[in-house]
């Protein structure tokens, strides 16, 4: 037997082997509901023996904990950051499409249809009795009540504009911060990793805060290998790109910036002021992916044109809406339908002798509907008619017998005009659509189609993300009754290791006390 | 496959979550009686919506504008009809007066009478619907006739008052002054229709005793009832083709709203048993879900 208190070292050995994997395992128990957090082992294996001169062999000292590592399959991290950045960006246009779909309001009873219909059915009304000052009125009413749908829809779509081009600022400011935190956390975690560790809570909360900024932003993360350290180990920086051009490049961080455009984007449709988001230093940026390209195809989508992002967003509807009210307007007003010139409100004579009145102008100074003298001394007077200030001539407004039923003055039976008006109503060559109804038909379909695909991308997606979350779970999530099981497994040894020292003491009381005396 | 207590939780208020959206549709459903409340739940349904409430509506409207074509047309045969009475009365006067037995007091008498007949037919030419001239063409805030029988306005036989009874239907509602006064020509202000010169001529004949132009009158007032049933012929045939239309509209009206219904309403029955079932699921699911979450070692260790 060697020489010394040998044994004894051997089961303080084990207690401090027992003892540390408690703790690892105590701190497992902790952290059971943190997120992002995986799960730490400690590694233990036998402490390096001593060779026996006597020819024995190798006489086993122990056991040591070599290291705590945390179990982690970085692989399915950068799954879940790629399926996320495509989840955040449906996910962000479901809820949009959503909020769209309420602003038009269809099918209901309160919507574009019924407002069309309740206005040509009042013409119905006043071609049976046109004398009528009461369905004269009703008339002027109805056609308020259509002008007026146009502006509530404009105005709602320009709100949730501004409110879209806020909520982008708010998501490149959290970019930002995203950005700013995890490059101090790379500067913590390459220092405690110089001497070889592995600085696991860190690493585990450097991932978390990629799982967010997945969302938001198309990344690319990268841990890329600089050359060696002096102990042997490789290098890691880490380097987070956005479309390839360095974000967050291990200590260097390049912010992104919004700046507001000076010129809009979409001339016709868009509000003024809308912010433009680029690098920093000033470079431009085409986002590609993550809740942020959501919010802008959302905001600027025109189906392309000047270089809108090729989504149906909201420029798309109000272009759309600005494109009825033209048409409708000219072919209502002037009876101008598909390039042909027929009759319209104006070539018709009202109750008082009047011809020339345009039934529908636009919002003017001091936002009040134009005459219609005013309106048609504009030459390019359609063009300019826009959803939002679309609006009942201030001619009609102001006297109801100009409504132009006749086609001859001095004959108030006379509907030869308004019968026309009234059959415009089914007249399929308005638009290429067909009749106006067929066109907000179209516009519906339009946005119930873009809106289904949003939510199902979104289900698919976020099924996706279950999934990959599903397996770093299994992979990194802490099991209770594992670590159960382990603790009792070290609370025995721990024991035993105890008895042991007992067991020694027991000895080396009989060999100091009793031997000799 | 490790399992781990998150993944447990995690994956139970998924499913529970999935379960209640689910639940929210049906109940959606259930309360508003809809298949689809917005377009994305089903965009053809939706399309089809709108193009099936725009029928429904115009053809409510065509129905009123058929309802208010029959009353005009009602009231302008009942005034044709009147004067058909008239003329039928004048006629027999004629007979009486044109025999020559009469004394000169009964042809005062007679004359007496044929002047109240043109007054009273006067006063149907200027028959009113709704406060409108019925006879006046285009012109309905102006009398058709002066009290002396002679038009007031001018009349064109081609002022036909047009409803629209169909997406491409439509019809004349209105008799025209001069076509039912003036034999079938049109009026000129300040002459005399057909009707009035015979009237007249009748009239003036009686106070001069002068026999023979009593006994052609009998001959006008021939021809005045043939344009007058012309005419009634005309209007039956109108009323009876408003009648069809409006029978058609009926049924189209039921037709499309039926459609309607079967595009957008749901089958209750269906859907409350939909309903069900799901809560059953949800219920099974919370049960389940209560019962594996809550074990772990650490509640047998002791």
């Amino acid at each position: 037997m060697n020489p010394g208190f040998f044994g004894l070292e051997i089961a303080v050995r084990g207690l401090y082997t027992a003892q540390r994997n408690l703790d690892v395992i105590n701190h497992n128990v902790n952290n059971i509901n943190t997120p992002g957090y995986s799960r730490q082992i400690a590694n233990q294996s036998a402490s390096r023996p001593v060779a026996l001169f006597n020819g024995t062999g190798m006489l086993g000292t122990g056991s040591d904990v070599t290291g705590i590592n945390r179990i982690r399959d970085e692989y399915l991290d950068f799954k879940y950051w790629s399926e996320n950045t495509t989840y955040g960006e449906w996910e962000c246009k479901r809820a949009l499409m959503a909020d769209l779909e309420a602003t038009f309001n269809e099918p209901s009873n309160s919507g574009f249809s019924t407002m069309l219909d309740e206005f040509f059915n009042s013409l119905q009304e006043l071609a049976k009795d046109p004398g009528s000052e009461a369905v004269r009125a009703l008339v002027k009413e109805r056609g308020i009540t259509l002008a007026k749908y146009f502006n509530n829809m404009a105005t709602h779509m320009e709100e949730l504009q501004v409110d879209l081009n806020h909520q982008i600022n708010t998501k490149v400011n959290r970019i930002n911060s995203l950005g700013s935190q995890i490059q101090q956390l790379n500067k913590q975690i390459y220092r405690s990793e110089l001497d070889g560790n592995v600085a696991n809570d860190l690493r585990d909360q450097r991932t978390l805060l990629i799982d967010e900024l997945s969302k938001l932003v198309n990344v690319d993360v990268h841990e890329v290998v600089a050359g060696k350290l002096p102990n042997g180990k490789e290098d890691k920086r880490m380097l987070i790109t956005i479309n390839g051009k360095p974000f967050v490049d291990h200590y260097d961080l390049t912010k992104l910036a919004v700046k507001q455009r000076a010129d809009k984007l979409n001339p016709d449709e868009d509000v003024v002021n809308l912010y433009e988001v680029m690098w920093e230093d000033g470079n431009s940026i085409q986002i590609r992916g993550g809740e942020l390209k959501g919010l802008l195809d959302v905001r600027d989508g025109n189906e392309g044109e000047n270089g809108s992002p090729l989504y149906k967003g909201i420029p798309f509807y109000i272009k759309k809406l600005n494109q009825f009210v033209r048409v409708f307007a000219q072919a209502f007003n002037e009876g101008i339908i598909g390039g042909v010139d027929m009759e319209g409100h104006a070539d018709g004579i009202g109750a008082d002798n009047s011809t020339e009145i345009r039934f529908f102008t636009m919002l003017g100074t001091g936002n009040l509907p134009m005459s219609s003298s005013d309106f048609i001394s504009n030459p390019d007077c359609y063009n300019e008619l826009t959803a939002k200030n679309f609006c009942v001539s201030s001619d009609i407004i102001n006297d109801i017998s100009k409504i132009a039923t006749s086609d001859t003055p001095d004959q108030i039976g006379n509907i030869e005009n308004i019968n026309k008006l009234i059959k415009m109503r089914n007249n399929t060559h308005m638009f290429t659509e067909g009749a106006p109804e067929d066109f907000m038909k179209s516009i519906v379909s339009t946005l119930g189609i873009d809106s289904q695909q949003a939510v199902r991308m979104s289900a698919n997606q976020n099924a996706m993300i279950r999934q990959v979350e599903n397996q770093r779970l299994s992979e990194s999530g802490v099991s209770m009754d594992e670590e159960m099981a382990n603790m009792v497994k070290h609370q025995q040894a721990y024991n035993a290791a105890a008895i042991m020292i007992n067991t020694m003491s027991e000895i080396y009381d009989i060999l100091i006390n009793r031997v000799g005396l | 496959m490790r399992i781990t207590n998150s993944m447990l939780v995690n994956n139970m208020i998924s499913n529970l979550g999935k379960n209640l959206s689910r639940m929210e549709s049906y109940q959606q459903k259930l309360a508003t009686g809809k298949k689809i409340s917005v377009p994305s739940d089903d965009p053809v349904v939706a399309a089809r919506a709108l193009k099936l409430r725009t029928d429904v509506s115009q053809i409510e409207q065509y129905k009123k504008n058929v309802k208010d074509a029959m009353s005009w047309l009602e009231v302008t045969e009942s005034a044709i009809a009147d004067v058909g009475d008239i003329l039928q009365r004048a006629r027999e006067l004629a007979v009486q007066a044109s025999n020559g037995a009469t004394t000169p007091e009964d042809t005062k008498k007679i004359c007496e009478e044929v002047k109240q007949l043109k007054t009273q037919l006067v006063n149907l030419g200027n028959a009113t619907y709704a406060g409108r001239q019925i006879f006046s063409g285009f012109k309905t805030n102006q009398k058709l006739l002066n009290d002396d029988g002679s038009f007031a306005i001018d009349v064109d036989n081609t002022e036909g008052i047009i409803y629209q009874i169909g997406v491409a239907d439509s019809i004349n509602i209105n008799v025209t002054g001069g076509d039912f006064f003036n034999s079938g020509n049109t009026a000129t202000t300040g002459t005399f229709g057909t009707i009035f010169e015979d009237m007249n001529n009748f009239i003036t004949a009686l106070d001069s005793g002068d026999y023979a132009v009593i006994d052609e009158t009998i001959g006008k007032i021939d021809l005045q009832q043939n344009n007058l049933l012309r005419i009634r012929a005309d209007i039956g045939a109108r009323y009876n083709r408003l009648e069809l239309t409006n029978n058609r509209l009926g049924n189209d009206g039921l037709n499309f709203t039926k459609l309607m219904s079967e595009n957008e309403d749901i089958d209750q029955a269906e859907n409350i048993m939909l309903l069900k079932s799901e809560e059953n699921v949800y219920r099974a699911s919370l049960a389940g879900g209560a019962r594996i979450i809550q074990p772990s070692l650490v509640d047998f260790l002791r």
